[in-house]
């Protein structure tokens, strides 16, 4: 012990960077080293990623080689004279615990911390067989060791070169690229000498069968990583022809690698050998023939297996059988462009993507989180497809390597991929270090300070190590944020602009492929909107070139994506240079998102928008398109047209409102804020409104100074009355007036008459704005009676002329507009003819069930197939309606709680009362509810009002888009519907016919 | 293009086939056929061809009459029996919408999903038919007399030079050379009728091979100047034509209804699907047997199964268990009686497998087999032994049918709405006849 060790003070060891310089300097005096040894590791652990770690481990690897003294001189003497030992003793003990631990059970590795040749797969692969006593130069060699000792033997093999490639890696500055491509070879060697020992297991019998071990995922594309599951596929083939043999022995082999790789030794294990990726995946059968793989992949597969496909390659085993498995697959990659629903399916994949990705909101997931590394595998394996089946240069597995031929070849700009190349090889260098630590699957970026401290220093941040990775990290995630843009939509912007000289960019044909497989259906009108919009020299048209490819991202999940491009140009030429308009769309506000949404998939919004551009200033804000409630409806309506110079621009005015109303509600509808029932209750209170401010105009009109002499009240009726409109529901009402006192009935009637007749022509005043319909022919004695009457002559028609149709009519009648006490008048005279005491009388049921039988019959427009009409046909609207309101006719008198306009709440307090079953309610219930967003959707999606499911596919994808369908997914609302409507004409037949 | 493609191309180039004919199964089983020549075949292949979909029994309505018929080059075959050169080649179509989503309609589809289904949970679904019929001398002419069978001889007979004779070895070496495998062929028990088993294969090959199989017995007997039917119960008193289909399910290469050691050698698996047969067997019967005609085997006594029961090596319960094979876990099955060889093979497997699943994904209860002929017991027995019986008429079939959630959604509800609407109709126009029995019975006495 000499004086020269006590001097190396705590003071001069926390200036070297150690975190704990009293333990350090105990453990350099205790050290077995010499003097000039311990200087010198002094001086290099400074270098190191985590000095105290790497001390620590050296002080054990020393402690175990002073057994063997020579060793220990061994050791000694490269500290002292072999510069390169030292500097990867201080890198690979800073970064790698676990690499540490194995040096201090095998000191006599220690000169792997010196530098090392990469040596080629074929050495790697010999090297791992000899380490279990196979011949490599067999062609299916054989382990010959000992059962456990070939495990141990091998995973010490393994870990060697796992160590040499770390020094490499770490030390040496290697490249990504042959760090990953070292890893797999070392890995593929591994698989090799698994497969020798299990075939020692299973013995002679091995030889009846040939298997072939296909890596999958990472290892496929030869970028593995330190540690990770390896992917893998077992193909077999009978050597004889009896294939069952054939399979029993391969399934036994495969299991036997299976376990020969991720049994637990002394040694440790080396990872998990994952088949999941096999036909049928973890159900299907371990092993099958190459014929009954293709015969999968013909009948079943789906677009993600052909995906998963694209990195298979052979690694182990019988080659020649191997490769058959990687060309015969290769073609069912290549035609999975080709496949009817490849669009839908990406868009699907690329939706679950990005769901799994958001759900996490894990800043620090470094393979799943947004701008992870999935995210840029997924992406160019995509691309692959699309133009890998005409174009064999863009086929590599490889996912950097892929990425350079997407480049070389036009497909993605060459700046963009390789800036994406570069933040991905920086995500899978931080992956490596993160795992190289204790040799664990880590997938998450530590927040402890020395952690990250470790992890930055190791990638040679030095100067303030975690600030300077963590501003790096983000940049290079920012990076691949932007990453769909750059890939998919970036280049087409490009195709359309001028062509820089000497980038190569996607030529017309190509560009119109990339459209078609984003979903546009007309790739040549896309293309056009993209070139008027970007083209020139404008602010407007700078900002809209980069703003173009994150909206045509988000145009291309819409189900017409063609439309949204097209409202969008539409919009943008009126708004075009609007400040407000541009900072909503550059910012990428939500805004921006639900411009696309609306514009993708309602063109009867779109359409009220396009009238009135500034409205895309709602969508900014969710709180903007929330209901109003009715009074301030009312008053809204009254204000647009009182005190106008005249009931026309007064008129004119009330349109405008109820069109911007409609607008905030279709907006609502479309974007989801609110459900049908909510959309009902909104439609009609704004129709409730609409009137009130029509019934004002009209009193401006005819009466002096607003003074009338009689009171006048309308009455809500059908979907109006029931608060349940839809977007095309006319206004049905019936209109009632009395005399004020001393007026005499003949003024009285004049007047209200004229009242009544200037409503009906203010209201139906030709204007571009939507127009409200008033339909009166629900009045007594229908068109040939009065349009208005008083309550006496309502009374005295009810008591002699009514039939059951109209008690049955008169059971959705509640004041919308005008006197509210006249409104209760007339509830009161009502009330004994629609909830009759006693329900209903046997032949006024029959004379009901008749009637429905014979609509059914005779309404159904010809041509339409009964059961895609959601009003009229079997399981519709119109039965569950006719049902609800004949248990209202029959019950409600004794039952109060069913004195009710509105459907839905009717059927919960009929179920409640036990006078329909809790089943009989659901069915009706869901039946009606998805028959009424039918008809909003229908109306939405085709801006035309309709009660039939549309037979245009493209239409009906449009409004199970509304619904909430997946792409792809129209025939399953079909479906829905159909069972839905089928299980309520079951509830109907019983219910209101009674067999 | 694929592989696959680019071999039927070369071939129609090789052997120089002038026409393709591209076929497609209404739902009602019939083989629906359009020619197209060589040159349109490539785009047919990419696009499919359009064709008015609402001239096909069951397949569209009026409003939505666009379809395309997109044929599946795995299963190109040239015609044999048309000469060697010059010849006509055919191939099996998935019909769609005109979107390219498959069309719900398609009896092919409906059983692709429900086998795709099935793959969903890991199994492959294996099926070997035996199909029954009988060869007459002539056409049957509407109104005419009871059709002349060809021999008088029976069972296992083996008639020297016989037409029939000849006409099975004719059918079976074109189907050999169509690529369908024949297990056996033999006299059946009825005079005239005969019996030829197919081999084993994936239900929609099977479904294939059996469409593909009723032309070339039909072709081949009037090539012989003798006619084939597969009418259910051509004869009151002589068996009808069954279709006996034995069933297993695979895991990926292994049987998954073997089990050493368990009774039978059957697994779980097997057990809970065969419970699912036998509790949905009534609500499938009208798919199944879906013929006015059909109900007369089922109540003909005999082979024919009328009890919804199970029973090992018994020949006359609604599911039979096969002798077990030892050393043959592969051939471990269940044979299920009921089917009859006039169905639309597509759609009575996509209910029988659904009907299995059923039984395995919610771990039915298999009832106690029958080891007793069941026609010999006496109703009050089979009452005891909580036996019910299948529907005895097309008209109960579809009664039964009309409230099974199970075949409507597995037909899918169009084609289940469809079905149910047309076999309502042949019900009860069938009910307006009278009959034979009626005028000799009636006539004179009343």
């Amino acid at each position: 012990m000499s004086e020269s060790r006590h001097s190396t003070t705590s003071g001069k060891l926390v200036r070297l960077g150690f975190q704990e310089p009293e333990l350090a300097a105990g453990q350099l005096v205790a050290s077995p080293l010499s003097d000039q040894a311990v200087q010198c590791v002094v001086a290099a652990l400074a270098t190191s990623p985590d000095p105290d770690t790497a001390l620590r481990s050296l002080t054990r690897v020393v402690d175990a080689a002073a057994e063997f003294p020579p060793l220990l001189a061994d050791i000694d003497e490269a500290l002292q004279q072999d510069s390169e030992v030292l500097i990867g003793m201080a890198g690979i003990l800073g970064s790698s615990e676990a690499l540490g631990d194995h040096l201090a059970r095998h000191p006599e590795d220690w000169s792997l911390l010196g530098p090392t040749d990469r040596i080629s797969s074929r050495e790697v692969r010999t090297r791992l067989l000899e380490a279990v006593a196979a011949d490599p130069e067999s062609a299916n060699p054989v382990a010959q060791a000992p059962y456990d000792l070939s495990l141990q033997q091998l995973r010490l093999a393994y870990r060697r070169q796992l160590l040499a490639i770390a020094r490499r890696d770490v030390v040496a500055g290697e490249s990504y690229e042959n760090t990953v491509a070292d890893l797999t070879d070392a890995a593929d060697a591994a698989l090799e000498a698994a497969l020798a020992i299990s075939r020692a297991e299973v013995g002679e019998r091995a030889n009846k069968c040939r298997l072939a071990v296909v890596a999958m995922g990472k290892c496929g594309g030869r970028e593995l990583n330190y540690v990770s599951d390896v992917d893998v596929v077992f193909v077999v083939e009978a050597v004889d022809g009896d294939d069952q043999e054939a399979i029993q022995i391969g399934s036994e082999l495969a299991s036997g690698l299976m376990r020969a790789c991720s049994t637990e030794t002394p040694e440790g294990a080396l990872w998990e050998v994952d088949a999941g990726l096999r036909p049928e995946g973890k159900a299907g059968a371990l092993v099958r023939t190459l014929a009954s793989h293709i015969g999968y992949y013909e009948r079943w597969a789906k677009t993600w297996e052909f995906q998963a496909l694209l990195k298979a390659r052979a690694a182990a085993g019988d080659e020649e059988l191997g490769r058959a498995y990687e060309s015969e697959t290769a073609r069912f990659v290549w035609d999975a462009a080709g496949r009817p629903n490849f669009v839908a399916d990406v868009q699907d994949m690329r939706r679950r993507v990005e769901d799994s990705v958001k759900g996490k909101g894990a800043q620090r997931q470094l393979k799943l989180g947004v701008g992870g590394l999935r995210d840029v595998e997924f992406s160019v394996q995509l691309l692959q497809m699309v133009h890998g089946r005409d174009d064999v240069l863009v086929r590599s597995g490889n996912t950097i390597e892929a990425l350079e031929s997407l480049a070389d070849y036009g497909y993605v700009g060459r700046k963009d991929a390789a800036g994406l190349a570069a933040a991905y090889r920086f995500l899978r260098t931080l992956e490596h270090r993160l795992q190289l630590w204790r040799l664990r699957r880590v997938h998450v970026v530590p927040d402890d300070k020395t952690e990250l401290r470790r992890l930055a220093r190791s990638l040679s941040f030095r100067r303030d190590p975690v600030e300077e990775f963590e501003t790096e990290w983000r940049a290079k995630q920012l990076e691949v944020r932007r990453l769909h843009e750059k890939l998919f939509y970036r280049p087409l912007l490009q195709a359309v602009a001028r062509l820089e000289p000497g980038e190569a960019r996607l030529s017309p044909g190509q560009a119109k492929e990339r459209l078609t497989a984003l979903g546009f259906v007309d790739p040549e009108a896309a293309l056009g909107h993209l070139m008027a919009l970007s083209a020139g020299v404008s602010r407007r048209a700078a900002i809209q070139r980069t703003l173009l490819p994150v909206l045509l991202g988000w145009f291309a999940g819409k189900p017409d994506p063609d439309m949204a491009l097209l409202g969008f140009r539409r919009v943008s030429d009126t708004l075009g240079s609007t400040p407000w308009y541009l900072r909503l769309l550059r910012d990428e506000s939500v805004a921006a998102e639900r411009l696309a949404e609306i514009l993708g998939s309602s063109r009867y919004t779109a359409e009220l928008m396009t009238r009135d551009p500034a409205a895309v200033a709602l969508l900014a804000d969710t709180d903007d398109l929330a209901a109003r409630n009715e009074s301030t409806l009312e008053s809204m309506a009254l204000t647009s047209v009182i005190r106008r110079e005249s009931s026309e621009s007064g008129m004119s005015a009330l349109r405008a409102f109820r069109r911007r109303e409609l607008l905030r509600t279709s907006v609502a509808d479309v974007l989801r804020l609110a459900d049908v029932e909510q959309v009902g209750e909104r439609l009609s209170a704004l129709a409730g409104a609409t009137i009130t401010g029509a019934l004002q105009a009209a009193i401006q009109a005819i009466a002096v100074e607003d003074k009338l002499g009689i009171r006048f009240l309308i009455v809500g009726m059908g979907r109006l009355g029931g608060a349940e409109m839809s977007y095309s529901s006319d206004a049905d009402v019936m209109l009632v007036y009395e005399p004020l006192l001393g007026i005499d009935k003949e003024t009285a009637s004049r007047e209200a008459q004229s009242l009544a007749s200037q409503l009906r022509k203010l209201l139906s005043i030709p204007s571009a704005d939507p127009e409200l319909v008033l339909d009166l022919d629900l009045r007594p004695e229908g068109r040939s009676g009065p349009i208005v009457r008083t309550l006496d002559s309502y009374a005295a028609y009810y008591r002699q002329w009514s039939s059951p149709w109209e008690a049955q009519a008169l059971l959705r009648a509640r004041r919308v507009a005008g006197d509210p006490g006249l409104g209760a008048d007339f509830a009161t005279l009502i009330d004994p003819l629609r909830y009759p005491a006693g329900g209903l009388s046997q032949p006024d049921l029959i004379e009901m069930r008749r009637l429905k039988a014979r609509m059914e019959s005779e309404r159904l427009p010809r041509g339409v197939e009964p059961a895609r009409h959601v009003k009229l046909g079997p399981g519709g609207l119109s039965d569950v309606e006719w049902t609800v309101q004949l248990i209202q006719l029959q019950h409600a008198a004794q039952f109060p709680a069913l004195q009710d306009t509105r459907t839905l709440p009717v059927l919960r307090i009929a179920q409640e009362l036990d006078l329909i079953g809790n089943t009989e309610e659901q069915v009706l219930a869901e039946a009606w509810q998805l028959a009424s967003r039918i008809r909003n959707a229908v109306m939405l999606a085709t801006g035309r009002s309709s009660d039939v499911l549309p037979a245009d596919s493209r239409m009906l994808g449009t409004v199970a888009h509304l619904l909430g369908y997946r792409p792809g997914a129209a025939q399953q609302l079909i479906e829905d519907y159909r069972r839905a409507t089928r299980r309520s004409r079951r509830v109907v037949d019983d219910l209101f016919y009674g067999s | 293009m694929d592989k696959q493609t680019e071999f039927v191309l070369r071939t129609i180039e090789e052997r120089d086939i002038r026409f393709i004919r591209l076929w497609f199964t209404d739902v009602l089983g019939t083989l629906k056929s359009v020619a197209v020549a060589p040159a349109e075949l490539e785009g047919a292949l990419a696009e499919g061809i359009g064709f008015d979909g609402s001239a096909i029994q069951g397949l569209a309505r009026v409003s939505e009459a666009d379809m395309l018929v997109r044929p599946d080059p795995a299963t190109f075959q040239v015609l044999p029996w048309r000469g060697e050169t010059k010849g006509i080649a055919r191939l099996f179509c998935d019909i769609l919408s005109p979107d390219g989503s498959p069309a719900l309609a398609d009896p092919r589809h409906v059983l692709k999903r429900t086998l795709a289904r099935a793959a969903d949970l890991g199994y492959t679904f294996y099926t070997h038919p035996e199909v029954e019929f009988y060869l007459f001398q002539s056409p049957h002419e509407p109104g005419g007399p009871p059709p002349e069978p060809i021999d008088r001889y029976g069972y296992f007979d083996n008639v020297p030079h016989s037409v029939a004779h000849d006409m099975r070895r004719a059918t079976i070496s074109m189907l050999e050379a169509m690529g369908i495998s024949v297990e056996f062929s033999h006299h059946e028990g009825g005079p005239g009728q005969q019996e030829i088993d197919l081999r084993y294969a994936d239900a929609l090959t099977t479904a294939d091979n059996i469409m593909t199989f009723r032309l070339v017995v039909k072709e081949m007997a009037l090539e012989h100047g003798v006619v084939a039917s597969f009418m259910p119960k051509p004869f009151p008193d002589h068996p009808g034509s069954g279709m006996h289909t034995h069933l297993s399910l695979f895991e990926g290469d292994g049987n998954a209804f073997f089990e050493p050691g368990a009774p039978y050698q059957l697994s779980k698996v097997a057990r809970a699907f065969m419970a699912g047969l036998l509790r949905h067997g009534p609500e499938i019967s009208a798919v199944t047997n879906q013929w006015v005609n059909s109900y007369k085997r089922i109540e003909g006594g005999g082979e024919a199964p009328a009890w919804v029961c199970w029973g090992h090596n018994n020949r006359s319960a609604m599911v039979r268990v096969p002798m077990y094979k030892p050393h043959k876990s592969g051939s471990t099955r269940l044979e299920l009686r009921t089917l009859d060889a006039a169905c639309n093979p597509y759609l009575a497997l996509a209910v029988i497998l659904a009907a299995g699943l059923q039984g395995i994904e919610q771990g039915y209860e298999l009832p106690p087999g029958a080891e007793d002929d069941v026609w010999s017991l006496t109703p009050a027995e089979r009452k005891a032994m909580g036996m019910t019986p299948l529907p005895g008429s097309l008209g109960q079939a579809v009664d039964v049918m009309e409230s099974s959630e199970l075949v409507a959604e597995t037909l899918g509800e169009q084609l289940f709405d469809y079905l149910l609407r047309n076999k309502r109709a042949e019900w009860d126009q069938y009910r307006q006849q009278v009959t034979q029995f009626e005028l000799d019975r009636y006539l004179p006495l009343l």
